[in-house]
């Protein structure tokens, strides 16, 4: 880890190379797309890279939550476990976070709670998984749409505001988590805390036992068997930790950014889904992700900014994302794929 | 009483169409080896697509054909990326997903300058049912299986595709071109996909909104666990699973209370996750499923 052997300057540069690819494969079939509709690609695909930089603080707001959700689908990914289920994470976690910061008026309270209720979630999928033989991909779509409903019955209501139909009732001031002041500009306090679960993930990854149990795990369930560790806990510890991630984000996200829910959730869908192409794009790496969410969200906001700008519908920027996505899942997830399967095959333990 | 659930059975018919065409094309490109989590997109695409061919066209037939062609062309792409070039199948599902929902919203806005749904075009001709109309497509997708179970079971072409997917080693020794079959299953499978897409917009709903799939790509999927890789049990399962989105759609009718029915919206999901935790243990999938082939 710590020695830059050549070996590794060799996988690196791979990565650089993987990644470079993957971008250029998004922009050209972006720019395609946009020269079918009419528009000038290249005015068009400036806008869509360079025009998130028009306020950066919104820039660096939007990134946090896409950055936690990436975090939630790593972690269990390095287990060899498939995270599909952010979404639906981050609705829970977003929604008691509210309630609770409404009743208690006590950010930290609601943080905790909003972060734990993903984690619950999150263990409720890998248990389904591991003891029941269930596919977590099925588990965790049914969960995210089931989330969608409840989460936006209960906004509706249950949780409305009189005076805005459309919104939950506020986060009370006393239990919002601010915006400082810093070098002449504006930033919000979730972005320095979600630096501050990055830190903790890495930590907790490459420093601790529970993390090493997971990697190993990941790797080679096999070898994870034979050192005593047992691939079974390390991939319902790494839903655990993928929960809480995800369950922070949509906490974040309502104490520290929104302070309300919307009726049709618009200020968190999406957002776990992009945080699978965050993730892929960071290597599943904690500090690769920090990174790499700031490029996600600089290509959402530059849609924003092309719209206003060129009137050219910003969702250009989602088909520009799945593009990358698929081209990633080329040569590196191979790797992946297949430690994904080895741990497959013991967690269901054939 | 008796009448409101001959209504729900009949009902569960139409919406059990996309469930069973989606569960019967994975069920033969499992079988063969591939996962494809990207039925969502594909059922996505073609429903635009088909909608999109009507309303310049007018031609029904044309329509569904381009619906059919459209998860053709998205199954080259995955068959190549999964198959031939060895990537992850479910990242490339997962990107097949994020790309359908963005080209749908940006045709919606560029085409029709909508944000959410197109223009009405009409709808393929029903024939009745106990004074119901019932779409030929619920017939067609029956015969679809039963067509596709004698396929993978009792054909040789079947045997050779499912030896892909439990040995493909020992299949390419027996002469099987392991990689090319592999490809054509996904090609099956996403043709169908492409059908049941296009089934959603041109005769169910009359419409294209991008919402249209609603997570049914994925309900398919858990259809296809559920039904051990069986296209014939996967009629049932189509059908069970039906009846749970037919009774959300019905309950959101007649209830009183509109905030309500985001309540009886969560039952066809809920209702896929019940039955899938029930039975799905005694299910045994292909035992090379989602690995890639690699020939010596």
């Amino acid at each position: 880890m710590r020695r830059l052997g050549s070996w590794r300057l060799v996988e690196y540069s791979s990565t650089a190379i993987e990644v470079a690819g993957s971008v250029a494969a998004g922009i050209a079939v972006g720019g395609a797309i946009l020269a079918l509709l009419g528009y000038d690609p290249v005015k068009g695909l400036s806008l869509l890279i360079l025009g998130g930089f028009r306020d950066v603080d919104y820039l660096l707001s939007r990134a946090t939550f896409i950055m936690m959700t990436g975090l939630s689908f790593a972690i269990p990914m390095l287990a060899g476990f498939f995270n599909i289920g952010a979404e639906g994470m981050m609705y829970l976690g977003g929604l008691v976070a509210l309630v609770v910061a409404v009743y208690t008026g006590n950010a930290a309270v609601a943080l905790v709670l909003g972060s734990l209720a993903g984690a619950a979630l999150g263990l409720l999928i890998a248990a389904l998984k591991v003891f029941r033989g269930v596919n977590e991909v099925i588990t965790a779509i049914m969960l995210n749409w089931t989330l969608h409903y409840v989460v936006i019955y209960l906004v509706t209501a249950r949780f409305y505001d009189p005076l805005a139909p459309h919104e939950s009732v506020k986060v009370p001031k006393g239990a919002r988590l601010g915006v400082m002041d810093v070098a002449g500009g504006r930033l919000h306090v979730i972005f320095l805390v979600s630096l501050a679960a990055v830190a903790l993930a890495y930590y907790l990854l490459y420093f601790t036992r529970l993390g090493y149990e997971i990697r190993v795990s990941g790797l080679s369930p096999k070898s994870a068997k034979y050192a005593g560790i047992s691939p079974r806990r390390a991939v319902l510890n790494s839903m655990a930790l993928g929960g809480l991630f995800a369950g922070l984000s949509g906490a974040l996200n309502v104490l520290g950014f929104m302070y309300y829910i919307d009726n049709l959730l618009t200020s968190m869908a999406g957002m776990g889904f992009d945080g699978i192409g965050v993730a892929l794009m960071g290597r599943n790496n904690p500090l690769g992700i920090a990174f790499s969410s700031v490029f996600f969200s600089m290509l959402i906001l530059g849609g924003q900014t092309m719209q206003i700008v060129m009137n050219a519908p910003k969702e250009v920027a989602d088909t520009l994302s799945g593009i990358i996505v698929i081209a990633l899942s080329l040569p590196y997830a191979y790797r992946m794929l297949v430690s994904y399967l080895r741990t497959r095959r013991l967690v269901r333990g054939d | 009483m008796i009448e409101e659930v001959a209504d729900l059975g009949l009902l569960a018919l139409t919406s059990m169409v996309p469930l069973l065409l989606g569960a019967v094309g994975e069920i033969v490109s499992e079988r063969a080896g591939v996962v494809n989590i990207g039925i969502e997109g594909m059922f996505l695409l073609s429903a635009l697509t088909s909608v999109i061919a009507e309303y310049y066209t007018g031609n029904l037939a044309l329509s569904l054909l381009v619906g059919v062609a459209t998860g053709v062309c998205v199954g080259v792409l995955h068959g190549a990326i999964s198959v031939y070039l060895r990537g992850d199948q479910i990242v490339a599902g997962v990107g097949v997903n994020l790309f359908a929902y963005g080209v749908g919203v940006v045709s919606l806005i560029t085409i029709w300058g909508t944000f959410g749904n197109s223009p009405s075009v009409p709808t393929i001709p029903k024939f009745m049912v106990l004074g119901r109309p019932i779409s030929p497509m619920v017939p067609a997708s029956i015969l679809i299986a039963v067509g596709t179970w004698y396929l993978l079971f009792k054909t040789n072409t079947g045997l050779r595709i499912r030896a892909c997917g439990e040995d493909p080693r020992a299949a390419e020794a027996m002469g099987v071109k392991v990689l090319r079959l592999r490809f054509l299953s996904v090609l099956y499978g996403a043709a169908l996909a492409g059908l049941g897409g296009a089934y959603l917009s041109i005769d169910w709903v009359g419409q294209f909104t991008k919402e249209i799939a609603a997570g049914r790509g994925f309900i398919a999927l858990a259809n296809v666990a559920f039904s051990g890789w069986n296209p014939v049990v996967a009629i049932a399962g189509a059908y069970v699973f039906g009846v749970f989105d037919a009774l959300a759609i019905h309950l959101s009718i007649v209830s009183m209370q509109p905030a309500l029915a985001y309540l009886f919206k969560t039952i066809p999901y809920l209702g896929t996750l019940a039955v899938v935790v029930a039975f799905v243990r005694r299910a045994r999938m292909p035992s090379s499923l989602g690995k890639p082939y690699i020939k010596e």
